[in-house]
């Protein structure tokens, strides 16, 4: 089946028609998140649905490529498009209080991961995404001893080296903006199927791949110079560096198992609407991360 | 207000019906979302100027910041707005006039 990407109302296997005649009739009550979705992804002027039909059946459209091609591009087009995510404009070259921003929204982003992904793990019936979950959680939160720390604990070494205690960190709860993203990926991770909770978080993990500059993003999550030389903490290397390592493997491995296993014609655009519905989340958290770096300029 | 966008008082889109008294004009938005940050936006604008109304308003850019021009009598103020996914403010910026 489909399903709106707004909402995730599950509508009927390619029917565009009914997709459209329920996004005009949420738009015309004024419903932010499909008003939304039409704005940037159809047409900014209100239409009939019949002619949005067609603009549908191209936006679901993989052309001649795979899922995993389509999820790159439109997630390419979101983040690293000409005109960037203004938080990967400001994570070029790091202020203090764009990394602190990062870091106090980033732990609560990052404890509901471990959820929606065990959420995966609880519902697949296939060893292999197990086997990739745990060693994700692993990496992401839960360490491999004290050489190999979690993602999460370098997250918040990187606050310290800046000045602000982890109790601090730990003791701040999230920005209404950002605990509004993570109940809608609690939603999908408990309601969604597996495969389209896989694709929604895993694909996440683009962000930080720096391969995407290959197939067309303008420009990569930060610039890799601040890796060398003294414009950031040592600590703050050690984060950065880690999910640049980390997540072109992590965001290509995962949606090959999207690939793999969500290609059945009615899961495959289940899979496509719960990532068109996560980037949008993944784009007001992002900006919630700068909401809270204003808090630490002077 | 002197607007240059007929349709949603912030975001131009025709999408949505909702229509609201902001200054007391009643006027088109497309969502919540876009009346809270024109509501915001209008506060923060007579709040910075101490301006008792604005007569006209200019707006461009769109939801990854906007550069506006206000207007009241002979006086101009210019400035960068971007707001949060729940239309609150996140950043604001004084232009130079010119
Ligand atoms: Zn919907
Ligand atoms: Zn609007």
């Amino acid at each position: 089946m489909t399903q709106c990407p707004a909402c995730r109302l599950p509508l009927g296997e390619g029917d565009y028609l009914a997709l459209a005649i329920h996004l005009v009739d949420r738009a015309d009550a004024s419903d932010s998140p499909h008003v939304r979705w039409l704005n940037q992804n159809l047409a900014r002027q209100r239409t009939d649905p019949a002619d949005l039909v067609g603009g549908l059946r191209k936006v679901y459209d993989l052309g001649s490529g795979t899922i995993k091609d389509w999820i790159k591009s439109k997630f390419i087009s979101k983040f690293f498009g000409a005109n960037p995510h203004p938080f990967v404009v400001a994570l070029q070259h790091p202020s203090r209080s764009t990394l602190l921003g990062y870091v106090v929204e980033h732990q609560h982003f990052l404890r509901q991961w471990v959820r929606s992904c065990s959420f995966i793990m609880a519902r697949t019936d296939q060893p292999s995404v197990v086997l990739y979950e745990l060693d994700n959680l692993n990496t992401e939160f839960g360490g491999f001893g004290p050489s190999r720390v979690s993602h999460y604990e370098l997250l918040l070494r990187m606050g310290e080296s800046l000045d602000l205690a982890r109790s601090q960190v730990l003791a701040t709860p999230p920005l209404p903006a950002t605990r509004a993203a993570l109940e809608e990926w609690n939603e999908i991770a408990t309601r969604e199927h597996w495969v389209a909770v896989l694709a929604a978080m895993h694909s996440l993990e683009l962000i930080a791949n720096r391969n995407l500059v290959d197939v067309g993003a303008s420009v990569r999550y930060f610039d890799p110079a601040i890796l060398r030389g003294s414009e950031i903490t040592d600590a703050s290397k050690n984060f950065l560096r880690e999910g640049y390592e980390a997540d072109v493997g992590h965001s290509d491995e995962a949606l090959a198992l999207v690939a793999q296993f969500g290609t059945r014609p009615d899961l495959l655009e289940e899979v496509q609407s719960t990532f068109l519905r996560s980037i949008d989340l993944f784009d007001d958290y992002l900006l919630a991360r700068l909401e809270r770096a204003t808090q630490f300029e002077a | 207000m002197k607007r240059n966008y007929s349709g949603c008082a912030i975001c131009d889109s025709t999408w949505g019906n909702l229509w609201e008294d902001v200054e007391g004009e009643r006027m088109f938005f497309c969502c919540d979302v876009c009346l809270t940050q024109f509501r915001r936006l209008v506060d923060r604008v007579k709040r910075e100027t101490g301006w008792s109304a604005i007569e006209a308003l200019e707006i461009e850019g769109d939801r990854r910041g906007r550069r506006c021009l206000a207007a009241s009598g002979e006086a101009r103020f210019r400035f960068r707005i971007a707001f949060n996914s729940l239309g609150e403010i996140r950043a604001f910026e004084r232009l130079a006039v010119g």
